[in-house]
């Protein structure tokens, strides 16, 4: 205990010389100024769903008038926070730099920021939205650097060894990018998509769009539902939208159109990508959390919880994951629990209970091992609580197995996702998932309309190989004795599964 | 304990897995939401019909009282055991369930046939070669596609081979101003649909049901394949790192016997639990790969009877598949110990 005398709490070692965490916060808050409204409005989307979740759930248990009277009153100061939100200045939205205008004969563009040709506009945002994402991540790392040079008691802890390593892997940090631009892609998708989800995915009869009409020699206005057919790609015939080309619109396809009702293949795919990470996310999140459970139980008591352990694992395994995907998400296409985030959560959790014995099998082992060490029986001699005695001294062993495993299922997920919506099964249209692209772009992919089904594809490859890669990097960084790079290649996620 | 001893543990085990497997089948099938009447016989259904159906799989006796879940959950598990599937409801309805299997199963087997050799016959070979030469450019090649090989989704792999092969004669002319047709060479085939696999004994009909399957095998073979390449390179790279090899090079032999004799015999040995999990990748991946390429097999069967609610021929699909897999698994653990006599019978 003398020991610890010395040491001072964060709180002071932070006192005694707070000039570079000021500093470092001063910045940090600038950054996270610029993106004031966008985290004010998503701070308030997240708090109306949980009302309304919570209200659905009131009226459903308690029922009478008096649960909606509170929802409404709770949703309507939503509402207005919501607008307050949205009025806060935001750097990264289509407003500040708005792609989508028309081009008069003499060659000028109006309505897109500051006259540039919507293709450079939308470049610009893109380039601005991943600079500043990449931006802040880099700021937080200089954060972390900054704690272990000025704040941090420990000269050296064994996490800068893995840091080090993970500092030269090269395939790792590969990966690390390319899971770091899909994320990008999934959270930012409203700022980057070169028009809006509302006029392309869903509601396009709503809205309208300006464009120069070259006979009447004037612009006119057309709702964007005709103006999204005409410029669908069809494979025959004369219109086709390739990637990088503009319509007759006046609007810039980055990754071309789609087929009838003819969205705009980026918008989707960039919208897909928020639903495929939401749903491998939560997958991930479930088997994750129960393997480290299960683990922990099984190996800090062993015998008939193993077994049985080992029994239903082995059960969930002895079928290809892909058939049990099929039958539950046929099972329950017209139930109300299918439909919820349009089949994305069932697909999720049964994702979940799929993948869990997997990731049991890969730290099974390293629990097994923690659990003979000494300290676990001093601890149990010692009369900790099992309960604490499995958080603290066991679990932390098995972290670092689960992460990698976590990250190199994730790819798995996100093809078997694309292909239960390849089949017509997975998540229900318009909402956009990756599978379903490939699907409506099948008949098309020797026509001029190739990019349809090719880009998503693509996509999926290159995202799963850098999970794959991520994985990799994690591991040999955490792990630097595991060199027999392919001893688990059967978690690494493979097309064979979708 | 004798191999045989063993073998029949293996066998003793395996029984309860499936027996839980199907065990969750049931509870999905008959405890979901889903009621197999009316996914089977649509809005209008017949009434006598539809009771003849419900007494036919058992959920409710003749005289129309339900039958208590335990006793349906019972009599599945007999049916299953017995192989006494019943019949079909949407798919060929009136058929029998065994009978549709068995008619539908060799278009299934012959393409799993062909993916597992072509896998083996590329992967394994690659994966060796790129392990004798390690940071060379083929070997940042070969090692580099086989995990681009690997990521790619089956379906999508599918897709785009199958259109590209059934449109070869307009390609190659815009391409190369000659028109070279897929279909023609060789024999006449086509891309998609089902080979017939009637008259296999005679050779140009053995030849055209081979071309036929093939893109199905290649798309199928893929992802094993780019297993098979990985593992097969480390495996080569440890061997030839090891002692013995390096004895054996002190000792005075060529470098064709140690590779032959001493390297590429114990680099199979990590390969075996490889060649077995392509049969989990061969039926979920054939689901797919069936539905694209219109091949009547096992897995499309699977899709359109989990899809049209045809969920006793579902039920018994899942099970023979999961024997399958159990069989394949106890014959990998028995060919470990075959190829490596070091591996005991106890720690498994």
């Amino acid at each position: 205990m003398s020991e610890t005398t010395d040491v001072l709490p964060f709180t002071q070692r932070l006192r005694s010389n707070p000039r570079p965490a000021l500093l470092w916060v001063g910045v940090l808050l600038v950054l996270l100024a610029l993106e004031a409204g966008a985290i004010a409005s998503v701070a308030v989307t997240i708090v109306s769903g949980l009302a309304g979740a919570v209200a659905s759930g009131a009226a459903a248990v308690v029922g009478g008038p008096v649960v909606p009277s509170i929802g409404g009153a709770i949703d309507a100061a939503l509402t207005s926070a919501g607008q307050v939100a949205n009025g806060l200045p935001t750097l990264l939205s289509r407003d500040a730099i708005p792609n989508q205008g028309y081009q008069t004969p003499d060659g000028a563009w109006h309505g897109t920021f500051l006259g540039l040709e919507p293709k450079h506009a939308w470049l610009l945002r893109v380039v601005v939205v991943y600079a500043y994402m990449f931006g802040l991540l880099w700021w937080c790392w200089r954060g972390y650097r900054l704690y272990v040079r000025h704040y941090r008691f420990a000269d050296w802890t064994p996490r800068d060894d893995v840091v080090d390593r993970l500092r030269t892997h090269r395939w790792g940090q590969f990966g690390l990018v390319v899971v770091l631009l899909f994320v990008g892609m999934a959270l930012f998708a409203p700022a980057i998509s070169p028009m809006t989800a509302e006029q392309n995915l869903y509601n396009a009869a709503q809205h309208d769009i300006e464009y120069y009409d070259a006979d009447s020699e004037s612009v006119e206005k057309m709702s964007a539902f005709d103006a999204n057919l005409a410029s669908a790609s069809r494979g025959a015939g004369s219109v086709n939208v390739n990637p990088w080309q503009y319509d007759d619109f006046g609007r810039f396809h980055p990754f071309g159109t789609m087929t009838n009702p003819g969205q705009d293949l980026f918008t989707f795919m960039a919208y897909g990508a928020r639903v495929s990470l939401a749903i491998g996310l939560i997958a991930i999140g479930v088997s994750i959390v129960m393997a480290a459970g299960l683990s922990m139980l099984t190996a800090y008591y062993k015998g008939v919880i193993d077994l049985a352990v080992v029994f239903v694992s082995d059960s969930i395994q002895s079928l290809p994951g892909i058939l049990l995907l099929l039958l539950v998400s046929a099972t329950f296409q017209n139930h109300w629990f299918g439909q919820i985030y349009n089949g994305g959560l069932l697909l999720a959790l049964t994702f979940g209970v799929v993948y869990w014995p997997g990731l049991w099998r890969a730290v099974r082992g390293p629990a097994l091992q923690v659990a003979e060490q000494e300290w676990v029986d001093a601890a149990k001699s010692y009369g900790q609580r099992s309960a604490t005695t499995m958080r603290k001294h066991m679990l932390p062993y098995t972290v670092s197995y689960l992460l990698i495993y976590g990250s190199m299922s994730l790819g798995g997920v996100i093809i078997g996702v694309s292909g239960l919506s390849f089949l017509g099964l997975g998540i229900n249209p318009p909402i956009p998932e990756w599978g379903r692209a490939i699907a409506t772009g099948q008949d098309y992919v020797t026509t001029p309309a190739w990019h349809i089904s090719l880009l998503p594809g693509l996509l999926i490859v290159i995202v799963v190989t850098g999970f794959n890669a991520l994985g990799d990097g994690i591991r040999d960084a955490m792990d630097p004795e595991s060199e027999g790079e392919d001893a688990d290649a059967g978690a690494t996620a493979a097309g064979g599964g979708a | 304990m004798s191999r045989w001893r063993y073998f029949i543990r293996r066998l003793v085990l395996a029984v309860p897995v499936v027996f839980f497997a199907m065990s969750l089948v049931f509870i999905v099938i008959r405890m979901g939401p889903r009621d197999p009447v009316a996914a089977a016989l649509g809005q209008n259904q017949n009434p006598e019909l539809a009771h003849r159906m419900r007494v036919q799989l058992g959920i409710i006796n003749p005289d129309g009282s339900p039958v208590p879940l335990w006793d349906q959950y019972i009599e599945f598990m007999v049916d299953l055991v017995t192989l006494s599937f019943g019949q079909t409801w949407v798919i060929n309805r009136g058929a029998g369930v065994l009978d549709l299997i068995l008619a539908r199963a060799p278009v299934t087997i012959w393409l799993g046939f062909w993916s597992v050799l072509i896998a083996l016959l590329i992967g394994i070979p690659l994966g060796f070669y790129a392990g004798l030469r390690p940071n060379s450019m083929p070997d940042y090649f070969a090692s580099f596609s086989g995990i681009v090989w690997r990521a790619m989704p089956n379906f999508w792999l599918a897709i785009i081979l199958s259109r590209f092969l059934v449109n070869t004669e307009g390609l190659s002319y815009d391409l190369i101003g000659v028109q070279l047709s897929w279909s023609a060479f060789l024999v006449e085939t086509n891309v998609i649909g089902t080979p017939d696999l009637g008259n296999l004994g005679d050779p140009m009909a053995l030849l055209a049901a081979i071309k036929w399957i093939l893109p199905a095998a290649i798309v199928l073979g893929s992802a094993s394949m780019g297993n098979e390449m990985r593992i097969g390179r480390t495996a080569v790279l440890e061997t030839i790192n090891s002692d013995y090899v390096e004895t054996a090079r002190a000792k005075g032999l060529g470098r064709r016997v140690i590779v032959w004799k001493h390297v590429f015999r114990n680099a199979l040995i990590p390969l075996v639990p490889v060649i077995s999990s392509e049969a989990f990748v061969l039926i979920g991946g054939s689901v797919l790969v069936e539905y694209v390429f219109a091949l009547n097999g096992l897995g499309k069967l699977t899709f359109e009877a989990i899809r049209q609610g045809d969920l006793a021929l579902a039920g018994a699909l899942l099970f023979v598949f999961a024997i399958f897999l159990q069989v394949v698994n106890i014959l990998q653990d028995l060919l470990y110990t075959v190829i490596d006599p070091r591996i005991g019978y106890e720690q498994s």
